[in-house]
């Protein structure tokens, strides 16, 4: 019988920690910086003393605000965001910063909860930054534009749905298409392309998946396809089969999936299981680390669309995934890339207003144009820098630009 | 008719999942008297512990599941000692205090591991069994008879052995026990370095039908206490029919009403529950009104 | 609890002062928030922490309110304050609805199911498009008034302040008054609470109602406030967090509560920068102030003041005044001349185990009757038949001329029926005052304290008097301000006589009053029983003390598992054989022995 006295008990315990700390430490993430390192500061050299007040100052250095969930269920996309941005601003300060001045960079956690991130946003406004970088998901983003709009605060948010673009704020930018772009691409290929008449559609009703839902759904309408399968499922579910099978039911050519990365990788799993030999297509979800962690190897020969296809298509991306591996020891994907280009343009515009912000610093962004790893920027009225996308297969766990 | 067996596969599969963790809950309550609501964190944990052993130490799954489970184990007898003033004390203090060592836990997790997660494979590459167009995956089949025959296991070693009677003992009159000679304290331990290494065992089975990562154990963790609650709070048959019976309910519900799945989830538990508050079994308690 | 009511006024002051412009746009704006969750956490210590009905769903409704305060200024363009009454309203009505699983269960099973009903509601939000789905609804106008748009922290700051302060009045009052003292009765012990005449399920539908009432203003409120309203605002993590604010306060405190979801926003606020440290660091918080503190910083207050005031106190010592016979002299209760209780064919069954077994008694008025027996013999679960706390298997039971079978412990009470219990039972966070008060009748109704305080407070005022009256009369008015677990035992005992006589019974059953007691003592419960006698009420008792049941009862009658032997005069009956079998055994019985255990 097991007989534990209280010492050995305690034995035990010591022992099982001791184990769990190397086992931890030797796991393969355990290399990234935890969350919201300092690691953007730098001493502010060379800069004329006096603090910064609330508002413009013309010295000393330049703050910019991240706002971003560190913690919670969204956390990994705030980690992500926080890796690109820093990689950028690090560079721009190494290499002199905006006239001499050094970016300051303080990360802020929302939780990926509305209310925190409301709060975050009045402390960045009590306290001096002229810009902020996210939040990365869109609802959050929604909550803070009408407080930062007020202070004249611009901001650039990774989050992609049309709901952003239709706040219609002039301080408002996204860093990525929205899903109207990236669906209309995919479903031009599905409908015009590949010629697919039956497709069903899989989405959850999250504020992403809803908003891919209703993009997919508008670009089909728009090429004259009504979808055979239309299954709306919960960002937290589980246990696809219900609606799997009635998809399978109806035979499609192509599934569409319009949920985040994880949710995806199981709902490919969970088809192919069934035997669903339908095309898999969808957005950037579909090319990122982990769907593909996810789906292994049932990840190969689905289709994604994108704005950032992978790290070895050209030499701008193996630079930047090389720099990424190097600063921080991860991989990148979209959301590394994305947040760098947001960085360098607000970087370029910064220049342009010599470090000033406000109304200036947003009309500067909005006349920059630049050539990123996501494309070329060019914003509209809406804030909207990218409207294209391009489209990739999945090929031994690698994503591969689509001819 | 094929959807509706289809979605009955799905349910089971999961239910068993629920079941698993719902035994540990169950457990830890009639033999302690504490309302763990960490303890899908702590099959957060074994997950973690598991898969990582599985990636980057590159162990055969089977000794890496038992590894991990006896890890936690091991790590749930450090909990229950930190825990011990919350036993029999009333829900909203062991709430509280249970989420908050569940907070411990993730942002543990986060640090540790940090918040990119971790995705494990189905170990055995059996093709799916396919009767007359239903699916039914070998692997979800061995998560049905493990958890069938843990909770068998569990039964049997509650009633029938000297020490799970010691255990029930202790919870029902920790005073009457230790006079008997019960050393009520390694009982608590006992209990919840079981209750801890079922939780373990759950997660390494769900592992690869998931995603690891630090909040995993959070919607888990919700519905099992619902299967536990729904079979009898501390009954061992409670815990497995009430997790099947989730998971048939999750799996139904998502798949009539779609978006609205959780709604219907929850408002028929709630039904449920206001129409027997004592669960399936009825409970098995320590507390006397 | 004065002191804890001059220190939360006295922080009121100070956060309305430091909020008056000295602060800058963040401070403001984060005090503002923290008022609102200071006015959630407010109702929901009204419903758990005073009244002890576990709501996970607060969260909900105040989503609901959040929700129909968006709605209603978005779509359909309403003026922001017209709002406000139907947003309370609505959060009224799905508080009542969220009453009625706390109706069939309690504790972790009640926690579960609101938890999964907040859950819910969340998912539901994501989903209906009128609720803007997972996008929720921004754009919600900020509310004018009198020309004043509050469209800046500062200006709503006054606002909130305004409201947390009235909410507090309204609520100190609710917990103070005679309503608040049923509510906290049923937390403590929801048996004698029904069995000294509180309608519970009423109760605990009102606590659900005013924990509502407070989420419908606050979510009304933050819309106003945040201008954007989305599922995850009213999530179940929101909820957590609500939770250990109302803990780490201290959930029986109103201001507690209050001052818990202040602390722990603003301390949020300066952590903002520390991410995952500062989380760790919070969950062990929580668990820390669940282990070490659990009534919350309004606890650990508490607690220090009322030990320097004892310390402070010692010295002289409480002087219990021996009874002086006072209870005869209060107003007599009509006789009653023909049965009392009329017992015919009862039976109980647990399971296979025969409580009672087809027994027949009649109680006549008048009479002080007792009933004896060896332990487990049935006499409690008798008590527990005649007061409906038990539902009889078979046979009729009628107290004082009214059918049992069909009826609540209170309705019972409420027609003159009181009892003490085997173990005392008195509510034990109530002083020796409230206890007695608590059982005072004709009280106010619950109506006249939501609506009408006035009148509420005027009853309570009455109810007051009555008690101290009844305290004086058994000599207890030097103790009214302690707790029962300060008391000695015996004292305990004659405390729960208080509030059982508090209830003007007709009827008055004990369940072994003399258990633990003193010869002194016992003789003094002699008294007290003859002089409740005297003055008209019915006396039952269960007892084991054979002395005091001679002396004092004019009938006894004997249960021995589950069955009648004999009921009649004391003499009678201690020479009975088969009452003497049933206690010394056969060869006592044809020895001849009497029963005469002292």
């Amino acid at each position: 019988m097991l007989d534990i006295g209280k010492r050995a008990g305690t034995r035990y315990v010591l022992v099982a920690g001791s184990i769990i700390a190397l086992v931890a430490a030797c796991s393969p993430t355990a290399t990234n910086p935890p969350a919201g390192s300092a690691a953007a500061t730098s001493a502010p050299a060379g800069s004329a003393g006096a603090t910064a007040s609330a508002g413009a100052s013309s010295s000393g250095p330049i703050k910019i605000a991240i706002i971003d969930a560190q913690s919670g269920q969204l956390s990994s996309l705030g980690a992500d965001e926080v890796q690109g941005v820093t990689l950028a601003v690090n560079a721009a300060n190494a290499a002199g910063g905006i006239d001499g001045r050094q970016i300051q960079l303080q990360t802020f956690d929302d939780k990926g909860d509305p209310t925190t991130s409301t709060n975050v946003a009045q402390a960045v406004v009590s306290g001096g930054y002229i810009f902020v970088f996210g939040p990365a998901e869109s609802t959050d983003t929604i909550a803070v534009a009408p407080i930062l709009n007020k202070a004249q605060i611009p901001l650039i948010t990774s989050g992609q749905s049309d709901a952003i673009a239709n706040l219609h704020d002039p301080f408002v930018f996204l860093n990525t298409p929205t899903s109207s772009a990236f669906d209309s691409t995919l479903a031009t290929y599905a409908v015009t392309t590949k010629g697919y008449k039956s497709i069903a559609m899989i989405s959850n009703n999250d504020s992403y998946g809803k908003s891919e839902h209703d993009a997919f759904l508008t670009a089909l309408k728009a090429l004259g396809v009504t979808p055979v399968a239309d299954q709306v499922v919960t960002p937290d579910q589980k246990d696809f089969s219900s609606a799997l099978t009635s998809i399978r039911q109806t035979n499609p050519q192509a599934l569409f999936i319009g949920a985040e990365e994880v949710e995806s990788g199981l709902i490919v799993n969970q088809a192919k299981s069934l035997g669903l030999t339908a095309q898999i297509i969808g957005g950037a979800p579909i090319l990122a680390v982990p769907f593909l962690q996810t789906a292994g190897p049932n990840a190969d020969g689905c289709i994604g669309t994108s704005p950032y296809i992978g790290n070895n298509v050209n030499d701008q991306t193996k630079a930047f995934a090389a720099a990424i591996q190097k600063a921080y020891g991860a991989t990148p994907d979209l959301h590394q890339a994305k947040a760098y280009d947001g960085a360098q343009i607000v970087i370029l515009a910064l220049k342009q207003t010599h470090g000033q912000g406000g109304k200036a610093l947003a009309d500067a962004i909005r006349a920059t144009k630049y050539n990123g790893l996501v494309g070329s920027f060019s914003f509209d009225a809406d804030g909207v820098g990218v409207h294209q996308t391009q489209l990739a297969v999945i090929q031994n766990g690698q994503a591969v630009p689509l001819q | 008719m094929e959807v509706f067996v289809q979605t009955v596969v799905g349910g089971l599969t999961f239910g068993a999942i629920y079941a698993l963790v719902a035994l540990g809950f169950s457990l830890i309550y009639r033999t302690m008297a504490l309302v763990n609501f960490a303890h899908g964190d702590v099959l957060m944990l074994g997950a973690y512990l598991g898969s990582t052993m599985i990636l980057s130490f590159r162990l055969p799954v089977a000794v890496a599941m038992v590894a991990s489970t006896l890890l936690t184990a091991a790590v749930g007898i450090g909990i229950e000692r930190i825990l011990r003033p919350l036993e029999n004390k009333d829900l909203d203090l062991m709430l509280i205090g249970t989420l908050g060592f569940g907070i411990v836990l993730q942002s543990g997790a986060i640090i540790v591991w940090g918040t990119a997660g971790q995705a494990v494979r189905i170990p055995f590459g059996a093709a799916p069994i396919d009767i007359a167009g239903i699916i039914v995956q070998p692997y979800d089949l061995m998560i049905l008879v493990a958890a069938a025959a843990i909770g068998t296991a569990l039964y049997l070693f509650l009633g029938r052995t000297k020490l799970g009677l010691a255990m029930q003992a202790s919870a029902m009159d920790f005073q009457a026990a230790s006079a008997m000679g019960i050393d009520v304290g390694r009982m608590n331990a006992i209990a919840f370095a079981i209750g801890s290494a079922l939780a373990a065992i759950a997660g390494n089975l769900a592992a690869p039908l998931l995603y690891v990562e630090p909040t995993v154990g959070v919607s888990l963790g919700i519905r099992a206490f619902a299967a536990a609650m729904l079979g009898g709070f501390g009954s061992i048959p409670g815990a497995i029919v009430g997790g099947l019976a989730i998971g048939l309910l999750d799996s139904f519900a998502t798949g009539m009403f779609q978006g609205y799945g959780e709604v219907v989830t929850f408002v028929t538990f709630a039904l449920l529950i206001s129409l027997r508050p004592t669960g399936i079994f009825g409970e098995h308690t320590i507390s006397r009104v | 609890m004065n002191l804890q009511r001059w220190l939360l006024w006295l922080v009121v002051v100070a956060v309305a002062v430091a909020g008056s412009g000295a602060l800058d746009g963040y401070a403001v704006h984060t005090l503002d928030v923290a008022l609102i969750f200071a006015i959630l956490a407010v109702g929901l210590s009204l419903t758990q922490g005073v009244a002890g009905q576990i709501n996970l769903a607060q969260v909900a409704v105040f989503g609901i309110s959040g929700y129909t305060t968006a709605v209603l200024t978005t779509t359909f363009h309403w003026d922001f304050w017209a709002t406000l009454p139907v947003s309370v309203l609505l959060a009224l009505a799905a508080g009542l609805l969220l009453g009625l699983p706390a109706l069939r269960m309690q504790s972790h099973y009640l926690g579960i199911v609101t938890l999964g009903l907040a859950i819910a509601f969340s998912s539901f939000a994501a989903n209906a498009p009128l609720l803007g789905g997972a996008a929720g609804i921004s754009n919600i106008p900020s509310p004018g008034l009198l020309g004043i748009s509050f469209n800046t922290d500062h200006q709503y700051f006054y606002l909130l302040l305004g409201a947390l302060v009235l909410g507090l009045l309204y609520a100190d009052f609710i917990r103070g008054s005679g309503l608040g003292l049923r509510l906290r009765a049923m937390r403590d012990d929801h048996v004698a609470a029904a069995a000294i005449g509180i309608h519970v399920a009423a109760m605990r539908v009102a606590a659900f109602a005013f924990g509502a009432l407070f989420a419908g203003l606050a979510g009304n409120l933050y819309a106003g406030l945040i201008g954007y309203v989305s599922p995850d605002t009213f999530s179940i993590f929101v909820m957590f967090e609500l939770l250990a604010m109302m803990m780490i306060g201290g959930r029986q405190s109103i201001y507690g509560s209050a001052a818990g979801a202040i602390l722990v926003i603003v301390a949020q606020s300066l952590l903002i920068n520390f991410q995952n440290y500062a989380q760790l660091g919070y969950g062990v918080l929580q668990v820390a102030v669940v282990v070490a503190a659990p009534m919350g910083l309004a606890g650990l207050a508490y607690r220090t003041w009322r030990l320097a005031r004892t310390r402070h106190a010692s010295g002289t010592t409480v002087q219990i005044a021996p009874y002086a016979g006072r209870l005869a002299q209060a107003d007599p209760v009509a006789a009653i001349d023909g049965t009392v209780i009329g017992v015919t064919g009862l039976s109980k069954r647990f399971g296979a185990l025969r409580a009672l077994d087809d027994v027949t008694l009649d109680i006549h008025g008048g009479v002080i009757q007792g009933i004896v027996g060896p332990n487990g013999s049935g006499k409690t679960t008798l008590f527990n038949v005649l007061t409906g706390l038990y539902r009889a298997d078979g046979g009729t039971v009628t107290v004082l001329g009214v059918n049992v079978l069909r009826r609540r412990p209170d309705q019972l009470s409420q027609i003159g029926v009181a009892r003490t219990f085997q173990n005392v039972r008195l509510f034990r966070s109530l002083s020796v005052l409230e206890n007695t008060q608590v059982g005072i009748r004709r009280s106010g109704r619950l109506w006249e304290y939501a609506v009408a305080p006035w009148r509420g407070a005027a009853r309570d005022r009455e109810a007051r008097r009555k008690a101290l009256e009844i305290l004086d009369g058994l000599g207890l008015s030097a103790v009214a301000k302690q707790l029962p677990g300060e008391l000695p035992y015996g004292l305990q005992r004659r405390v729960e006589i208080a509030r059982a006589l508090a209830g003007e019974p007709r009827l008055l059953l004990l369940d072994e009053p003399a258990a633990g007691l003193n010869g002194d003592e016992v003789r003094e419960l002699g008294d007290i029983l003859r002089d409740v006698r005297r003055v008209g009420v019915n006396v039952v008792l269960i007892e084991h003390n054979m002395s005091l049941v001679m002396s004092l009862c004019d009938r006894v009658a004997v249960l021995n598992f589950g069955q009648l032997l004999i009921e009649s005069e004391p003499a009678i009956v201690s020479h009975d054989p088969a009452v003497v079998e049933a206690y010394l055994g056969r060869r006592a019985a044809v020895a001849g022995a009497p029963v005469t255990v002292g």
